[in-house]
């Protein structure tokens, strides 16, 4: 969607309008009232940015759930966090698992996307079929795959079936390769997402650049090099930063899979924020989200910065 | 915009300061806790009351005869409201956003009861009329938290001790039960030698890791262990504790617990006991309460066996569960409160025959008899409680996530040293949380 509208825009402002509205916006005002705008506004304020807001401020004092004053501690709670070292601990496990979701999640997905390319009847099923986990509920998703890959689930067992003898590998049981795959897990719950936004990113490409490519005695994956996947630019963008700093906020396919195990190699910083708000430490438990809020800040300025800047060849 | 969108940002944080007024929502609205309640009788009318208790997944069921008989007698409408799991985490930030039932199931504990903040929330139950029917060694146990009352004790305090399977020791030649930890430790071995697996844990599921520590610090515990712990005068890393973790991790390198003790579950410690792929399991009561799942009390009182260990001798360590205790809520309104205490009154008095024998379960009064439905085993467990040493969530003001650590060290991602280190650290962060003196 966003691909499309990036797309679309300069045909929009150049094309059909009257070359003395170039942006068409004053002529825009009498299509809605401004103040229709405010039930939204007033959800976002109360939903969003009220609790932003009040977690900065009980960062900063000493909330818990053992008594009923609440007094102000100034920075206490965040140099006590750093002087321990599992809140860097459960950043650099998130960092490592977004990492991995946003490189399986667009890899699956444009290899869904390039598939399934063509518009026929099998194909848009397979769409749908695809489609189908991202709207599924992410516990669920996490449950079922917690049953598939115990030692002796179905994964195992449809290997045992294969392979002849009997097969116990503890899936979600090694501290180097489970974070491996709850990260795949994620990516497969997401990947039809990814799918569709670059589906609809492949549709914009002009045919006639590909038909000339094609002419040229370009191969399949000369186009694709060099023409097609750098026309997916803001598919890209949008795909890459959404799946990665969404995922810097997983939770609950890791909760249901390996609630943080095996020796703690998969705890997100999230769980680990569940872990100390269940121990009613509620103002260390925001100070950590607030920490997770502004690594999150910092990663996406840059991350999405390059990823813009690669679309500058369109 | 840009001017527009500061101001706006002002406004907000003023407002959400004026809002929240910096204070607790989740303050208690009664004063109750100062005097001397009054005890309504059992049978007073009480039409036209509601009282809303919360439960666990796994306790909401647990009133139910009482329920009905009460209502029957007073004519209240009892709701239980079933909390979603992990139960207490979503209690405790209800009540933090000012949300209150009237009564509660809770862990009496004094840890659990601190995180509550009884003091303000709960209710005194000093000088309840059932106190003095409870049998004289339970009476004082549990649910007491600087001197004042606060959670009344239902069914038998659940213990930490083994779970045996009876046919494994029989076709192993072993007759005589362990007295001490050092024979605990050497029956475990001559079943090794034997080719049985002597101990099952379930590192998957990681949280009854934490049983082998506590029990071996059962004399400790006797000797005021954890009022040392709780006056920062020592710590886990001290040799005490961190020799229990050594003792912990040392037997399982000596490879005496099952080969998937990393990713074992729950389940899996269950099934292997009954079927006897493994000999003994250090558990506590709801580990039984899986057994039942799988098997008929039949079976189980045949083939499954219980006995307490500690370091010197047989003594249980008690762990009080959330099954086993009610809390009632200060919520500022004087009839809901006093009808809180009356359904307490009744569950405990008119109510208490039906409720053992709804639920199968031991009685903790002297004057009301257990059913013989109760498993042998369970009984057994009920039999340790009197004489037995307090567990780390009885006694320490806090309950750090040793669990969680000691799985982490089954994994293989913490040293036992780095176990204990870990656990302090934790357990010094909630005790200045509490404000308690020494941290």
């Amino acid at each position: 969607m966003t691909m499309t509208d990036l797309r679309e825009r300069p045909r929009l402002d150049g094309g059909d309008q009257p070359p003395a509205a170039p942006r068409g916006k004053r002529r825009r005002r009498s299509d809605h009232p401004l103040w229709f705008l405010a039930p939204a506004l007033v959800v976002v304020f109360v939903f969003f940015f009220l609790p932003t807001l009040s977690n900065f401020f009980y960062a900063l004092t000493d909330w818990s759930s053992f008594k009923s004053e609440i007094s102000f501690v100034g920075t206490d709670n965040l140099t006590a966090l750093f002087d321990n070292g599992t809140l860097l601990d459960a950043l650099r496990v998130t960092v490592v698992y977004a990492v991995l979701v946003a490189v399986f999640q667009n890899l699956f997905g444009l290899v869904l996307a390039l598939l399934l390319e063509r518009d026929n009847r099998l194909n848009r099923v397979c769409r749908v079929l695809f489609f189908i986990p991202v709207i599924m509920s992410a516990l669920a998703v996490g449950y079922v795959f917690q049953a598939l890959l115990k030692p002796d689930g179905g994964l195992n067992q449809a290997l045992g079936f294969l392979s002849g003898t009997e097969v116990q590998i503890a899936w979600l049981g090694n501290t180097t390769w489970t974070i491996v795959v709850v990260a795949l897990i994620h990516a497969w719950k997401w990947m039809g997402l990814s799918m569709l936004i670059y589906l609809a990113g492949l549709k914009t490409i002009n045919e006639d650049v590909l038909e000339a490519a094609r002419l040229d005695g370009a191969t399949w994956w000369d186009t694709f090099r060099r023409i097609r996947f750098p026309l997916l630019a803001p598919a890209v963008t949008f795909n890459f930063a959404t799946a990665l700093l969404g995922s810097m906020n997983g939770f609950d396919v890791v909760q249901a899979t390996t609630e943080g195990g095996p020796g703690g190699t998969t705890e997100l910083l999230n769980i680990f924020i569940f872990r100390t708000f269940g121990q009613g430490l509620f103002a260390q438990a925001t100070t950590m989200s607030l920490v997770l809020f502004v690594t999150v800040t910092l990663m996406a300025v840059p991350v999405i910065w390059y990823l813009r800047k690669r679309e500058d060849v369109l | 915009m840009s001017k527009a969108l500061r101001g706006m940002a002002v406004t907000v944080v003023a407002a959400s300061m004026a809002l929240t007024g910096c204070s607790d929502p989740g303050t208690g609205g009664g004063d109750g806790s100062g005097e001397a309640a009054s005890w309504p009788a059992q049978d007073s009318d009480l039409s036209g009351t509601t009282l809303t208790i919360w439960a666990a997944q796994n306790s909401t069921s647990v009133p139910d005869s009482v329920i009905a008989g009460f209502e029957q007698l007073t004519g209240a409408e009892v709701e239980v409201e079933t909390i979603a799991d992990p139960y207490e985490q979503g209690v405790q930030t209800r009540v933090a956003t000012g949300d209150m039932p009237d009564l509660a199931f809770w862990q009496p504990t004094a840890s659990q009861l601190t995180a509550l903040n009884a003091s303000e929330n709960l209710q005194s139950l000093d000088g309840a009329p059932w106190l003095d029917g409870y049998d004289p060694d339970l009476r004082d146990i549990t649910g007491i938290l600087d001197d004042t009352r606060y959670a009344a004790l239902v069914s038998m305090p659940s213990v930490e001790g083994v779970y045996y399977n009876k046919s494994v020791f029989e076709t192993a030649g072993v007759t005589d039960l362990p007295t001490d930890w050092d024979s605990f430790l050497a029956l475990g071995r001559q079943l090794d030698s034997q080719g049985v697996t002597p101990f099952f844990e379930m590192g998957g599921d990681r949280w009854a890791t934490q049983w082998w520590v506590q029990v071996q610090l059962a004399d400790a515990a006797q000797d005021g262990l954890w009022d040392r712990v709780n006056a920062n005068e020592e710590s886990f890393t001290d040799p005490t504790i961190q020799g229990a973790i050594d003792g912990y991790d040392a037997l399982i390198q000596e490879g005496l617990f099952n080969e998937d003790i990393a990713t074992a579950t729950f389940e899996d410690q269950g099934a292997a006991l009954l079927a006897g792929d493994a000999a003994m399991v250090v558990q506590v009561n709801s580990f039984f309460n899986q057994l039942q799942e799988l098997s008929d009390t039949e079976t189980l009182n045949s083939d499954i066996g219980f006995f307490p260990i500690s370091p010197s001798g047989n003594t249980a360590t008690y762990i009080p569960d959330q099954t086993n205790a009610l809390v009632a809520f200060n919520t500022g309104d004087d009839d809901q409160e006093a009808a809180a205490r009356q359904l307490l009154s009744y569950w405990l008095g008119d109510g208490y025959q039906d409720f053992v024998d709804d639920q199968s379960t031991v009685s903790l009064m002297p004057d009301v008899t257990t059913p013989d439905t109760v498993p042998d085993a369970l009984q057994a467990a009920a039999d340790s409680v009197s004489g037995s040493v307090g567990s780390m969530q009885a006694l320490a003001i806090a309950n750090p996530d040793l669990y969680i650590y000691l799985a982490d060290m089954i994994a293989g991602t913490k040293t036992p040293a780095e176990v204990a280190e870990a656990t302090q650290a934790q357990f010094a962060e909630l005790a200045r949380a509490q404000g308690a003196d020494g941290f």
